[in-house]
């Protein structure tokens, strides 16, 4: 049965790229399912583009095989082009026609088309259409972007960063398009390094780093099983307060600064048996602050780096 | 190959170009403010007179009848040394700028070619190199009289020559030689600077990324622009002429080698950008990239002056440069009607967009390996 017969709408088995001596991408496998909105998360220049592109056929593989719908993009990249829409990174349009006429430009490319007025009401563009692409916002562009990759009402729709650069109401605007091919049925892979993009948007996640994945499931799975339950930050304990906590909690790994402590609760640990312990050994502190865990703990857990220090 | 697609993506070019000032500006405005500035410039010269040297070492009527022709043109004065001057230290002397000697046994020469149709002689005239404005006038007035006594010695045949080049009459003023090179300077800058733009920013934005991944072929894509390339040709080279024409009354003769010039220096520099761009990754040094491509181009390929003012070496230089077979196969085929010529240049350029052409399709990549 082929990967397509299946329901399986990408499929990348054992995939690298190297460029002399350095692995970019490093034995990669992913299998992702029709209909499924699928995130590629990890710092910039963890491998994300260059394994997107090698799907698509932008870059050549040094080894692996690669299956999209069913079709090996090195051989029949005529016949997958028809069938997918692409948001490059960092993809900008040509400056001096009007978003409609963008939209027509690429319609023209391929064999089946939307209907371009009920493209720029989906994507929420409808007032910009006979605006020049130059003299739009960032966040319109990016929504563009994703308007071009859908002219040919493709099956799977790959957005490489689609939100890199943008304020926080302008990435909104974007998730909400988004999450609106979800709704249409249509397979995504989708590449970020924003957390809570990956978190808001995906179905499922795999969290890439030096070429590898290192993490692959389904968000709560993930925190589940490698960010812990919960962080919990003892506030104004003070340097002997931590000191002591450290050492009644037996902690590990632990975030010390300012006369505060954090520290991730483990499975078996309550909250309130911490708290019990504290006031048994005597432990003076200001205020509780309980955070749930989320994707950037399971990468700091992962990798013992910050997600957002990488993207610094 | 799909016409609808190419179509479609030359009339998305043309969009952008009309709705871009600093393109249209380089298209109309630049080489029409060009032709007006230089053509005044070199307008208003022609009061200028030009000294000329002449040491007659044949002294008999046959070469003072030659030089009584150059002396009714109003813009030379000639200055006569005597003939047992030593002309090497007559020269450091007065520093002359043009010196023409006409040897002895010119006319003996000369009268043998009625009988012997191989009998030739040859002229010597020494210019100074720091001169070119002036040389490329005093060249054209001395090769014009020698063409006027070949006419009435041998029916055009060459017993009296100096270099065997150009055809240029006395009825030729600088606008003539300098208006067809504007079309070839053109027709270049829009070519290199356009692809080579185009390619750097298209590959740093994604565009050709995003083409990739489109049904879209490389072929279908590089015919229209080079459409688009060969339109932009004809619509600036229309501009030029009717500027010519209108403002300095100049006779183009619009011919098939004046298309066939502008399609293949089209296709041909836009060649050589591809394949320059092959090795272009960077959007800001594409500028630089395109100015060391053309500029040596527009001061060595006989733009502004005629190559016969030159140096030897550079005269050497500028047979290896496309945009000097350009403007000699306009100016043959547009104002001096040599067709010997206009077929000679319009090949050269014809086979060297054919091979750069083909070789810059061939070497460029829309994969980012």
């Amino acid at each position: 049965m082929s990967t397509e017969e299946n329901g399986t709408a990408i499929s990348v088995k054992e995939l690298e790229k190297h460029y002399g001596e350095l692995k970019a991408v490093n034995n990669i496998d992913l299998s992702i399912k029709k209909g499924e909105v699928f995130a590629f998360l990890g710092p910039n220049g963890a491998g994300k583009t260059t394994t997107v592109e090698m799907i698509v056929n932008i870059r050549t593989p040094t080894k692996g095989s690669i299956s999209v719908l069913g079709l090996d993009p090195q051989k029949d990249m005529k016949h997958i082009s028809e069938r997918i829409g692409i948001l490059p990174q960092e993809f900008k349009s040509f400056e001096r026609l009007t978003v409609r006429e963008t939209l027509k430009y690429y319609s023209a490319l391929f064999k089946k088309n939307v209907d371009i007025d009920e493209l720029l009401k989906h994507i929420d563009i409808e007032d910009q259409a006979e605006k020049l692409y130059k003299n739009l916002s960032g966040g319109l562009k990016q929504r563009v972007g994703v308007a071009i990759a859908l002219v040919n009402d493709p099956e799977i729709v790959f957005l490489d960063e689609p939100t890199t650069g943008l304020d926080p109401k302008a990435r909104r605007g974007v998730w909400k398009v988004i999450a609106g091919l979800k709704d249409r049925n249509k397979t995504v892979f989708l590449t970020t390094h924003y957390m809570e993009e990956a978190e808001y948007l995906a179905d499922r996640i795999a969290i890439i780093d030096a070429g590898s994945i290192i993490a692959m499931g389904r968000t709560e799975e993930l925190i589940d099983r490698y960010g812990g339950v919960a962080k919990l930050t003892v506030k104004g304990c003070g340097k002997n307060g931590a000191e002591a906590i450290k050492k009644v909690l037996a902690l590990k790994e632990f975030d010390q600064k300012n006369g505060d402590i954090t520290f991730q609760l483990q499975p078996e640990q309550e909250v309130l048996d911490v708290l019990h312990k504290l006031k048994e050994n005597g432990i003076g502190y200001k205020a509780i602050d309980i955070r749930r865990s989320n994707l950037e703990d399971v990468f700091l857990s992962l990798t013992g780096k910050s997600l957002k220090e990488e993207e610094q | 190959m799909r016409p609808r697609i190419i179509l479609m993506d030359f009339i998305s070019q043309l969009k952008e170009w009309k709705r871009s000032p600093g393109t249209m500006f380089w298209t109309f405005a630049f080489p029409i403010l060009m032709m007006l500035i230089f053509g005044a410039i070199f307008s208003d010269m022609d009061d200028v007179s030009y000294d000329l040297y002449v040491q007659d070492l044949d002294g008999t009527g046959s070469s003072e009848q030659f030089l009584s022709g150059i002396s009714q043109i109003d813009a030379v004065n000639i200055i006569n040394i005597s003939a047992d001057e030593n002309l090497d230290d007559y020269i450091e002397e007065h520093n002359c700028k043009a010196v023409l000697v006409i040897p002895e046994g010119f006319q003996a020469q000369a009268m043998q070619s009625v009988t012997d149709p191989n009998a030739t002689v040859n002229l010597t005239l020494k210019l100074d190199p720091s001169q070119q404005s002036s040389n490329g006038v005093i060249w054209s007035i001395i090769l014009n009289s020698a063409n006027q006594m070949n006419l009435q010695l041998a029916q055009g045949s060459n017993v009296v020559g100096i270099q065997e080049e150009s055809l240029m009459s006395e009825n030729f003023e600088y606008i003539d030689f300098f208006m067809p090179a504007v079309i070839g300077i053109t027709v270049m800058n829009s070519a290199v600077y356009g692809t080579i733009f185009r390619n750097t920013r298209y590959k740093k934005v994604g565009i050709l990324r995003k083409l990739l991944t489109t049904p879209i072929k490389r072929s279908e894509w590089m015919v229209s622009k080079m459409l688009f390339m060969t339109f932009l040709g004809f619509v600036s080279s229309a501009a030029i002429i009717g500027t010519g024409i209108a403002v300095f009354d100049i006779n183009v003769h619009i011919n098939a080698f004046l298309f066939l010039i502008i399609v293949s220096a089209a296709f041909a520099f836009s060649g050589m950008a591809l394949v320059l761009t092959r090795y272009i990754t960077d959007e800001e040094i594409a500028d630089s990239a395109a100015g060391a491509l053309t500029f040596p181009m527009l001061f060595l390929a006989g733009t502004f002056f005629p190559l016969e003012g030159m140096p030897s070496y550079l005269q050497a230089i500028a047979k290896f440069l496309p945009l000097y077979y350009v403007n000699e196969g306009l100016r043959d085929a547009m104002i001096y009607s040599n067709w010997e010529g206009a077929v000679f240049n319009s090949m050269i350029v014809f086979v060297l967009a054919v091979v750069v052409f083909t070789l810059g399709v061939i070497l460029t990549r829309w994969k980012d390996d």
